[in-house]
């Protein structure tokens, strides 16, 4: 008897010195379907990162030194997955903070469980605007979500912009019927607004998930005299528009979200991707010797010979130093205070994409920027050539190269939109 | 409106129907001889078509790659037939309604572990480049579908008129039991009625693939309009289950462009439900006379 309680109360202790001694992070996303290239690429991104912090020995969590736990999630794109997966999450009281999702109805359907328990979580690469801006519609006064995504505003101005620029007139938005979808087509009307309604939508046309043929929608995009397609959607549809635009002979420029570097989007459309501009938070081109060994290490972690997803995984990679960091000057495994940390960041944290400073500010409801961490300047055009994704001009490779050397500018005042 | 707009959208619609006509096909092919229909065809066109792109894959050749998807078509309609079918058949019972379900289900899942729910791509030698042609724009892979859509139709014709095995095959259709009388096996003919319904299943995953991508859920919209194409054309009319076939195409695509993308498989289900209405045994159905 005595020796039984004498196992049992070792048992226990082990098990809670193990408890307290792991810092748990939990990551979400779609690890199957169409969006898998994305939510891969994000999870293995941050466990080459999770790796690299374990192999020196874990955060240092006040006076010990903790290793990451990963509790990893399939939500399979699903609004129903995400919600239930979230509900999981809240219940656990011991995480410290969750990173992930990819789709922005997974976000809609799932984030409300985590911050009502308060738990930090850091969305990434979820870009539709609608998963901040519901906070701020609600009036929520703590918010314990934030992004870490160059967000459907930033990336909807520059596909914009880049119309303009190259002097069209008229062009067709198009976009699937997903949360995703129809609010980046939101953004990209209210982008045309603001920048003084130099284009004209000649055709708004729709599809849905899982459309194989767009014949119908691209040949009134042809016939209404469209000279760009502006696009938001997932890999394989968007390879179905490029594949049924060189069926009717339709050579216009596709420019569009992120998306359009997924690589079931870059495989599928083969070479008629040839061209397709969108906009990138990373290329996978060594321009700095961090991206290199970045690049090189998920090759051989993962055997791979080329990334599904550069940007979701080297936003996954960053985001978990950048969460690292905030555990850090906590001193504490409690997601509440690793809140209170991320938002007000001391220490510049040194990530692939750039080096971030103060990435986040105290959340402020009328004012969504304040729990995003990107901005205009770490973005850049990238374009479709050959199977990869590379600069869309020459002069970005710079400015990305500088942008990820030198430490962002300081966001103690945070900026209206 | 625009004409060519109007010969184009028909066009390309008519040949993606052919597709929904041969899936039709392998339906009526097992109907006839055993007045059953294989309710999990979509899986088996989608796990030859993994198959297929497996064998791809390993470095065969297309040429060679066809006759090994078609013969593992053939072989999984056969499976089916025996697991799902016949028993049921042979106690009278209409249990091989959710056999075969279940059968496709497990073929489903099976894909699912084995090859993932990711669409892939599935190369092929034809050039997906567009021919202009009398102002319509048509791809070779589109060609390609109607080519061997109605190349194998025709060949299973000739093969039920010209053959002894063919004519057996019309005989057990015309009626089992005489058939039988005169020394014709009729579970032998059953399958190779579900042979030839599992081939053609393959041989419309091959082709429909390079144009709609691979995936676990690849057949599941065609085989509802496949459904629709046996349904109203009749369960025993091959000719019937073509003019349908592609009329429903190009309906689907007319209205796509006319109504909105969202309206694309509403012409299907009116037709569908006025077919029901109007002449329940198809419009190229022959009528029963139920001889009391």
């Amino acid at each position: 008897m005595l020796r039984q309680t004498l196992y049992g109360s070792l048992i226990l202790a082990a098990l809670g010195l193990q408890a307290g001694d792991t810092v748990k992070i939990a990551l979400t996303g779609p690890f199957s379907g169409g969006s898998a290239p994305m939510g891969t690429s994000a999870r293995d991104g941050s466990k080459l990162a999770i790796g690299e912090i374990n192999a020196a020995g874990g955060i240092q969590v006040g006076a010990k030194k903790m290793k990451i736990e990963i509790i990893e999630r399939d939500d399979e794109a699903k609004n129903e997955r995400g919600a239930l997966i979230a509900q999981e999450l809240a219940a656990m009281s011991d995480l410290s903070g969750v990173i992930g999702t990819v789709n922005t109805g997974v976000c809609m359907a799932g984030d409300k469980h985590l911050q009502e328990k308060g738990v930090t979580k850091i969305i990434c690469p979820a870009a539709g605007s609608a998963s901040m801006t519901q906070w701020s519609k609600a009036g929520v006064k703590d918010n314990s979500i934030f992004r870490f995504a160059a967000h459907d505003g930033i990336q909807a101005a520059m596909v914009v912009e880049e119309a303009i620029n190259r002097k069209f007139t008229k062009v067709a938005v198009v976009f699937d019927s997903t949360n995703y979808g129809v609010s980046g087509r939101d953004d990209m009307l209210d982008q045309i607004k603001k920048q003084g309604d130099k284009l004209t939508i000649v055709a708004q046309e729709k599809f849905n998930i899982g459309d194989k043929d767009m014949t119908a929608q691209l040949l009134r995009a042809k016939s209404a005299g469209a000279q760009a397609i502006l696009i938001w959607g997932i890999g394989p549809e968007l390879a179905a528009v490029s594949n049924g635009m060189a069926k009717i002979n339709m050579k216009v420029p596709l420019i569009g979200g992120w998306t359009l570097s997924m690589s079931n989007y870059i495989d599928n459309a083969g070479k008629n991707g040839n061209g397709t501009l969108m906009p990138q938070t990373f290329i996978e081109e060594p321009i700095t010797p961090k991206a290199k060994s970045f690049i090189d290490g998920y090759h051989k972690a993962f055997k791979v010979g080329r990334i599904p997803s550069p940007v979701a995984a080297a936003q996954g990679y960053d985001a978990v130093y950048i969460l690292a960091a905030a555990v850090k000057q906590a001193g504490t495994t409690d997601t509440k205070k690793i809140k209170e940390a991320l938002e007000d960041l001391k220490e510049p944290v040194q990530g692939v994409i750039a080096t971030w400073n103060h990435p986040y500010t105290k959340w402020d409801p009328a004012d969504v920027t304040t729990h995003e961490a990107f901005r205009r300047e770490q973005t850049v055009m990238g374009m479709v050539k050959d199977g990869h994704v590379v600069f869309g001009n020459d002069a970005d490779r710079e400015r990305l190269r500088k942008s990820a050397m030198s430490a962002t500018p300081a966001k103690t005042k945070a900026k209206k939109k | 409106m625009n004409a060519s707009i109007i010969s184009q959208m028909a066009v390309s619609g008519a040949l993606m129907g052919l597709v929904y006509a041969l899936i039709a096909y392998g339906f009526q092919l097992t109907y006839a001889t055993s007045k059953s229909i294989n309710f999990g065809q979509g899986e088996l066109v989608m796990v030859s078509a993994f198959f297929s792109l497996t064998l791809t894959n390993l470095g065969f050749s297309y040429w060679f790659m066809v006759p090994g998807g078609l013969l593992f078509g053939a072989l999984l309609g056969l499976v089916v037939e025996r697991a799902g079918v016949r028993l049921a058949l042979e106690q009278k019972s209409e249990g091989w309604i959710l056999l075969t379900i279940i059968i496709g289900l497990f073929f489903f899942s099976a894909a699912e572990n084995i090859w993932g729910r990711d669409d892939r791509p599935f190369p092929t030698p034809i050039s997906a480049d567009p021919i202009h042609f009398m102002g319509v724009d048509v791809t070779r892979l589109e060609l390609a579908v109607a080519v061997g859509v109605l190349g194998i139709m025709g060949l299973i014709e000739l093969f039920k008129r010209r053959t002894l095995l063919g004519k057996a095959f019309e005989a057990v259709s015309a009626d089992r039991d005489a058939a039988e009388l005169m020394g014709i096996s009729a579970t032998r003919t059953v399958m190779l009625s579900y042979g030839l319904s599992g081939a053609v299943a393959a041989l419309a995953g091959i082709l429909v693939s390079p144009i709609t991508t691979v995936g676990p859920t690849m057949a599941s919209a065609i085989i509802l309009k496949a459904f629709s194409v046996a349904v109203v054309a009749g369960l025993d009319s091959g000719f019937g289950v073509v003019l349908i076939g592609m009329f429903l195409g190009a309906l689907e695509s007319l209205s796509s462009y006319y109504l909105g993308s969202g309206w694309r498989e509403a012409p299907g289900l009116i037709l569908l439900i006025l077919a029901l209405a109007v002449r329940p045994t198809g419009v190229f159905g022959k009528a029963i006379i139920r001889k009391v």
